[in-house]
């Protein structure tokens, strides 16, 4: 049995559909990631799984009991605020021992778990501060051994790295997985940022517009977007549309507007149709020897950025625009702005959805 | 020319605070006069007209009838302030600008007036004047600026607070009771002392709605005034000034609420 179930949810802000019949399992111990842009419905999500929200249509169950109705403070289910939400009149160990105390357990009790709980995202010396004593970082730590701390059914946890800066966020990340492991909580996690999801999840559920595009493991995601959605949604991507000329099996020929095509793979596309294909930055090779392949083409160098990690070329093929991500490593050839060169990519990595 | 824009600061300063305590001053000194009329030139200094309010028990009545009508006011316009400080957060902003523009609609209308339409719809219930229209207009008056201190403190509170208290078990009755009134005690208090000395001090809202047992202070010492007028009333003037002066005192540093920023 799934640990948590949502079954056709609803979700309606006035006319505005904000959930769209999401129906998703999730497995006990799994992390899964509510990936998508703001807006997407992934926070109306989180809030109504704590019961913050109301569902229209449709239930939530948690190990085969429906909970749509029931109060959030019901219902078990340990929450980490994007803002932390410390109460900032109690201290560290007033904080994490909130939510045993509305549980009237004993106050040598309640000491006892707060101290594992401090441990468990060590902070233990910390137990007598006040909120507003402490970093960013530690506050969400104190916000992650209050929400265990009442050994909840679920973990859900909202955007909690977006206020920290880029290095926290990194030791966070790593924090809350190892965190999450030991404890062998459910948890789901909702951000808008790839790499926060793919760093983290089990399986990444990636939302846009009230609706679940796709949900499987980040790999799976990432090598086989299941629509032309969540293609152009992750990783840094170049589409291009066109009409499918010919079909062969899942091998499909895609003629562009100007006259070039291209061969890709996809899945229920017919002759004639309008549809997109959608190749990742950095599966495309730009080489100045012509190399054999699915797709080759002679490009010009219209503009180069230098990243860091990786140089971005942009690239002119015929009336067509691509950008090329290239490893800055001296295994890979480099190119002048302006320069001639070919630029191919397998069909494998070439995705083509009916647009 | 800095110089210049530095005097011109100092004058202004000086002004504003002369102008604010000096009556403050004058009163307090009158009160300490030995001449007979009020006001007059500085003859000496005497405690006669303090010892001359003992022999006026209407003063004392008026005082402690005034210090029920404020103490019991001011607590249902600070509680009234709260539930609405909070649902109009919770609200939509435009709902909530119109909202808020409604309740502090008694700020707009004569206070001679609220007193005399209180008298009237009051009389729809049965009731005339009296204790209970007292405290009535007194609420009502106290309303919109115990609304002013609660939103203040409601604009800086961050309602994930509550949800995070949810989260962790707790109802909404003690979620208010462990997080949200904590947080807003100051406000609370300070919008609570803010209707207590308004309601205190007024005299034209109790106008039309004293009777032959109830009067407030400012009425007695305005009919005081109307028989005959002497340096008593600045006495009674300067012991009220200096007990609202302790009690915003001990607020401020016992309970660290600045209620003048």
């Amino acid at each position: 049995m799934p640990e948590l179930a949502l079954r056709h949810v609803t979700k309606l802000f006035g006319d505005t559909v904000a959930v769209d019949d999401l129906s998703l399992d999730i497995k006990n111990g799994e992390f899964v990631c509510l990936l998508g842009p703001s807006g997407c419905g992934k926070t109306t999500t989180l809030r109504m799984i704590a019961g913050f929200e109301t569902v229209d249509r449709g239930s939530i169950l948690i190990d085969g009991e429906d909970i749509t109705a029931m109060p959030p403070q019901a219902r078990d289910i340990g929450l980490v605020f994007q803002h932390y939400a410390l109460f900032p009149h109690m201290t560290v160990a007033q904080n994490v021992g909130y939510g045993l105390r509305m549980r009237r357990l004993p106050a040598a009790r309640i000491a006892k778990e707060v101290a594992a709980a401090l441990d468990l995202v060590r902070l233990g010396e910390l137990a007598m501060r006040y909120p507003s004593q402490l970093s960013g970082g530690q506050q969400q730590r104190v916000a992650l051994a209050r929400a265990l701390a009442i050994k909840p059914r679920l973990l859900l946890m909202d955007e909690p790295l977006s206020n920290l800066d880029a290095k926290l966020r990194d030791d966070m990340r790593a924090e809350i997985r190892r965190v999450q492991r030991q404890v062998g909580i459910t948890a789901i996690f909702v951000t808008h940022d790839q790499s926060e999801a793919f760093g983290l999840a089990d399986r990444i559920a990636i939302m846009t517009q009230g609706r679940l595009r796709q949900m499987a493991e980040p790999a799976a995601i990432y090598e086989a977007p299941a629509n032309a959605t969540v293609g152009a949604f992750i990783g840094q991507v170049n589409a291009l549309k066109g009409r499918v000329v010919s079909l062969d099996g899942e091998c499909a020929r895609l003629g562009l507007e100007t006259g070039l095509e291209i061969t890709g793979t996809g899945r229920e596309l017919r002759p004639g149709a309008a549809a997109t294909s959608i190749v990742k930055q950095e599966r495309i090779q730009l080489s100045r020897e012509q190399p054999r392949g699915d797709n080759v083409f002679p490009c010009r160098i219209e503009a180069q950025t230098y990243l860091g990690g990786t140089i971005n070329y942009l690239c002119r093929l015929r009336q067509e625009t691509v950008t090329v991500a290239v490893p800055n490593n001296r295994a890979f050839e480099r190119f002048d702005t302006g320069e001639a060169a070919f630029a191919s990519w397998s069909k494998a990595d070439c995705h083509i959805f009916v647009a | 020319m800095k110089r210049v824009a530095t005097a011109a600061g100092w004058t202004y300063l000086t002004a504003v605070y002369v102008f604010v305590i000096g009556p403050v001053v004058f009163v307090a000194a009158e009160s300490v006069n030995s001449a007979k009329a009020f006001p007059s030139a500085f003859a000496g200094v005497t405690l006669h007209w303090y010892q001359a309010i003992l022999a006026h028990p209407e003063f004392f009545s008026a005082a402690w009838t005034s210090t029920l009508i404020a103490a019991v006011s001011s607590a249902v316009a600070t509680a009234a302030a709260f539930t609405a400080g909070y649902a109009l957060r919770r609200r939509g902003r435009q709902e909530s600008a119109v909202l808020s523009t409604l309740l502090a609609s008694p700020l707009l209308v004569p206070q001679i007036v609220i007193s005399l339409a209180m008298l009237q719809f009051a009389g729809l219930f049965g009731l005339g004047a009296g204790f209970a229209s007292l405290i009535a207009v007194h609420t009502i008056h106290g309303l919109p600026f115990a609304l002013r201190l609660v939103l203040t403190g409601f604009a800086r509170f961050n309602f994930s607070l509550e949800d995070a208290s949810f989260s962790l078990g707790a109802g909404r009755v003690t979620t208010w009771r462990e997080v949200t009134l904590p947080l807003l005690r100051p406000n609370l208090i300070a919008g609570f002392t803010f209707c207590f000395i308004l309601s205190f001090v007024n005299l034209p809202i109790s106008l039309f709605l004293t009777d032959a047992q109830t009067t407030t202070l400012p009425l007695v010492m305005f009919a005081y005034i109307e028989s005959r007028i002497d340096p008593m009333l600045a006495a009674v003037a300067t012991v009220v000034v200096v007990v609202a002066g302790i009690a915003t005192l001990v607020l401020e540093r016992y309970l660290k609420i600045r209620l003048v920023e």
